[in-house]
């Protein structure tokens, strides 16, 4: 949403809010107004769980309970005050939030939803049957609800607090979501490996969603138990957890606003409805059963279609130009052996992809892994970026031995790549894209992108202007916010370039960049190719099209069954009879001339 | 020891029900990436069917308690079919209406539509039960039977007998007839199963009508344990989803295997402390997966790059 209809939108809901008392509302409405700012909380930061990160969670009752139990034993056990309670109920929900992720990013699918329901019943029953501390179903009365100036909170007042919490929430979701930890999030949903392939840690990713939505909820339960100054183990059901996860797929997972529409539209129905409890059970169901087949992407989706449209052709360019990371040549160009490559070796059960390779690759050279199908060449790769673990061998960048490490540490000291089958952020715009690239260049603190400082927001524009020269130096210019996956598959493949050379890597590894291109597009890879390495940038390629590897590497290796058959310069290796033999499973030397692959 | 015994009989009769559950699970899992998440509605049909045929059969209102004259082993055979049958035929309807929309969609919309629709069918069964509970009597008696000393429920043998003589039957239609082949060509590889001729969505539906004419049947089965009532569902089609995912979510056998261990963990942390179970089982799950994440016998999946 533009910022200044955004500025509007949260003008009209303060004025709306400081107005209350004029409507002259009864305590029915204030808890019904209440009670949506607290679904709004706890799907708020759910939202960021489910919608961008991917992780979807069945237990968060679990955490609401947390939140509401820190605030009740605090409050009434340890004698603290209100305010300080309700802090610490945030605090206990980011342990908690960690605790739950720890097994939570191991698994996925079904197991994940087991892993979620599990912590959220193990609670429940801790809360219920540990009637010392928690007081099972007979619960804690008393909880002192916060005061100001010693007036204690009244039901108008609470719609107030929790109206403030909501827009704060918002805002500082908004602007962490609109930079790069929100793209980090988004990226592992949509392609791990790729994330991986531009420095980002999934665990931590998936570990700082699970805490932010765990701090949400907590809060959400804490402002619960003061408000309602009594809390039981009753509160915390299977079903509550259900009815959190559908506030946000309702509303629409992976919108700002989706968690808004999911918990005004829920919470309303949920009053009207109360009168007759069969209907609303019934409703429930069909809500459940219908409106995502109606809307997969809840309201907010069944909106954004209308959005989209007006946002058309409102492409603000930068105020800045920026620095293609394709122009700006390395100053220091590095020189001697980059990578080298000892003794390598995997194994899938019998099968063999690589066989003790060993080999060294020169800084500033284009380099070309060539052999038949099924070598091994993508493994080896594999290994080299860290998306495989080696079996044994050793892998020194730059000195350093990184075998063994995971991807994204490995991107991080400067090795990029690109993938046969692309990976790109289908949904995201190619801008989005260079600028996941460029992930690990934006320098801005959790903190700076939270509370959206000015040295974030200057990080994010300086990244925004140089990610759409990059773009407009590789001819993807005027594309530059379309959706990656709905890009020809040409310039997908060129994007998945200008991702990784965003990044500003040292060693550039490419898998198969030519699959699929025709000669007109392979030339100009060609061409793309040159000045990468003119830029300074190593290239490691995979390649079929022998012209190609021909007319642009400096230095060929070939791999056959696993092992490293021949190495060294483009004549040389077209001569060689091992090779000829390899691709043509005979001696004769016809073989290699043109594009024989 | 004795008490040992008896928990153990109960564990491997509860592990059955489980595991009959379970395995239902795996099999529409395989079939189309999605399961029935709304399984526990699913067992209300499968006791409340069968004992108002029986009530009516009996000349009693739909809605009452059955005296032990009343159940036969004969009765309590054709009441068993007709509620397989039902819960069954709802499981064409459980297709239509929440699977057959998102399948193949990724995401987990179908989650929640299964849920809805379990919800419905719960509180369709709320309004023509009413939410009291039913005693069911055991069609061998209610005598206890004593075994080395230990009392064990005539019922919770016959659980574990047709249990058993089921999930043996399943396991060999799934790996030796024509049926358990298209079922894993389905699983494997759905376009290619349809070049080959397999009517993909047939087996489908049909693996959605295996699935919940198993949970019809795990609801008729334990019913004389728990009693009949509108509310026993949910937290035995939760432990039933543990137990799919502890023994591997892609093994039927595993599934079975799954069930079996949760039953008899159950029981046995239960001699020691009964508030500790659900605590216990959801712990150990945990753990389970974090060790192993495709469960105790699923087969890994690699993601290729």
């Amino acid at each position: 949403m533009p910022a200044l209809a955004h500025a509007i939108g949260l003008a009209v809901l303060a004025a709306a809010l400081a107005l209350v008392p004029l409507f002259g509302l009864n305590d029915f409405y204030l808890q019904i107004l209440f009670t949506i700012g607290v679904n709004y909380l706890a799907a708020a930061g759910l939202n960021v769980l489910v919608g961008y990160a991917g992780q979807k969670s069945l237990g968060h009752a679990g955490l609401f309970a947390v939140g509401a139990y820190t605030a009740a034993i605090a409050n009434i056990e340890w004698g603290l005050s209100p305010w300080l309670s309700l802090l610490l109920a945030c605090g206990f929900g980011a342990v908690f939030g960690l605790v739950i992720a720890m097994p939570s990013v191991r698994v996925s699918g079904p197991s994940l939803a087991m892993v979620t329901i599990g912590f959220g019943i193990v609670v429940e029953k801790i809360v219920t049957e540990w009637t010392d501390i928690f007081k099972g179903q007979a619960g804690f009365y008393g909880i002192s609800a916060p005061s100001i100036a010693g007036v204690s909170f009244t039901n108008l007042h609470w719609v107030w607090f929790v109206g403030a919490l909501c827009i704060a929430t918002h805002l500082m979701l908004r602007s962490l979501l609109a930079g790069r930890y929100g793209r980090a999030f988004l990226g592992v949903q949509m392609a791990e490996p790729a994330a991986q392939s531009v420095g980002i840690s999934v665990v931590r990713a998936k570990t700082l969603a699970f805490v932010i939505s765990a701090v949400t909820c907590a809060l959400a339960g804490a402002v619960v138990a003061q408000q309602n100054q009594y809390f039981n183990s009753d509160f915390i059901t299977f079903n509550l957890s259900i009815f959190l996860l559908v506030v946000v797929i309702f509303g629409g997972s992976g919108s700002l606003y989706g968690p808004l529409f999911g918990a005004v539209i829920l919470t309303l129905l949920d009053a009207w409805l109360a009168r007759w409890p069969a209907l609303q059970h019934f409703t429930y169901g069909a809500l459940l059963l219908f409106s995502l087949y109606l809307m997969p992407n809840g309201i907010a989706g069944a909106f954004s279609g209308l959005a989209a449209r007006w946002r058309q052709g409102k492409v603000v360019p930068p105020a800045v130009p920026g620095h293609s990371a394709l122009a700006a040549t390395t100053a220091a160009a590095a020189s001697g052996e980059i990578l080298v490559v000892k003794d390598l070796y995997k194994a899938y059960g019998g099968i063999v992809p690589v066989r003790n390779v060993s080999f060294a690759i020169t800084a500033g050279k284009v380099h070309a892994l060539i052999g038949p199908n099924g070598a091994g060449k993508t493994t080896l790769l594999n290994l080299l970026s860290g998306h495989v673990a080696p079996g044994s061998g050793s892998i020194r960048f730059e000195g350093q031995e990184i075998a063994g490490w995971p991807a994204h540490r490995i991107a991080c000291l400067g090795i990029a790549r690109t993938f046969q089958n692309l990976k790109l952020f289908g949904e995201l715009s190619a801008l989005d894209n260079v600028l996941l690239g460029a992930h690990r260049h934006i320098e801005t603190g959790f903190a700076a992108s939270l509370l959206g400082l000015p040295s974030s927001r200057h990080a994010e524009a300086t990244a925004r202007a140089d990610a759409l020269a990059l773009l407009g130096d590789l001819g993807l210019g005027d594309r530059a916010h379309e959706p990656a996956k709905s890009l020809p598959y040409g310039l997908q493949r060129r994007l998945e370039i200008a991702r990784a050379l965003a990044s500003k890597p040292k060693l550039l590894l490419l898998d198969e960049p030519a699959a699929g291109l025709n000669p007109q597009e392979t030339h100009e890879l060609g061409e793309v190719i040159r000045r990468i390495q003119q830029a300074g940038v190593t290239v490691l390629l995979i390649e079929h099209h022998m012209d190609l590897v021909m007319g642009i590497s400096q230095h060929v290796l070939v791999l056959d069954y696993g092992a490293l058959i021949a190495e060294g310069r483009p004549e040389a290796i077209r001569r060689d009879p091992k090779v000829v033999a390899a691709y043509l499973g005979a001696d004769d030397d016809a073989a290699l001339t043109g594009d024989a692959a | 020891m004795t008490a040992f015994l008896q928990a153990l009989a109960s564990g491997l009769a509860l592990g059955a029900i489980y595991g009959l559950i379970a395995l239902g699970f795996n099999i529409t899992y395989a079939t189309t990436k999605t399961f029935n998440f709304g399984q526990g509605a699913f067992l209300v049909p499968g006791s409340l069917v069968g004992v108002s045929l029986l009530l009516l059969a009996a000349g009693k209102p739909h809605f009452g308690n059955l005296t032990q004259a009343e159940m036969t082993m004969t009765a309590y055979a054709l009441a068993t079919i007709a509620s397989v049958v039902v819960v069954g035929a709802i499981g064409i309807a459980l297709y239509y209406c929440a699977i057959k929309p998102f399948v193949g969609a990724g995401g987990l919309n179908w989650v929640l539509s299964t849920i809805g629709f379990g919800i419905i069918m719960q509180n369709t069964a709320l309004a023509i039960w009413g939410p009291a509970s039913i005693a069911v009597p055991s069609p061998l008696g209610s005598d206890v039977w004593r075994i080395a000393g230990a009392g064990i429920r005539p019922q919770e043998v016959l659980i574990a007998v047709v249990a058993v003589a089921v999930m043996v039957g399943l396991d060999i239609v799934l790996r030796k007839t024509r049926f358990g082949k298209a079922l894993r060509a389905v699983a494997f590889n759905p376009q290619a199963a349809a070049i080959v001729g397999i009517n993909v969505e047939t087996i489908v539906i049909l693996a959605f009508v295996i699935s919940s004419a198993l949970a019809g049947l795990a609801g008729i089965l334990i019913a004389p344990i728990t009693t009949a009532s509108v509310f026993i569902g949910l937290g035995i089609a939760l432990k039933a989803f543990s137990a799919a995912i502890v023994g591997g979510l892609t093994s039927p056998r595993g599934c079975m295997l799954g069930g079996f261990l949760l039953g008899i963990v159950e029981a046995l942390v239960g001699l020691w402390r009964a508030e500790m179970r659900e605590i216990t089982i959801f712990l150990l799950i945990i753990i389970v997966l974090v060790v192993r994440p495709s469960g105790l016998m699923g087969a890994r999946s690699v993601e290729k790059i």
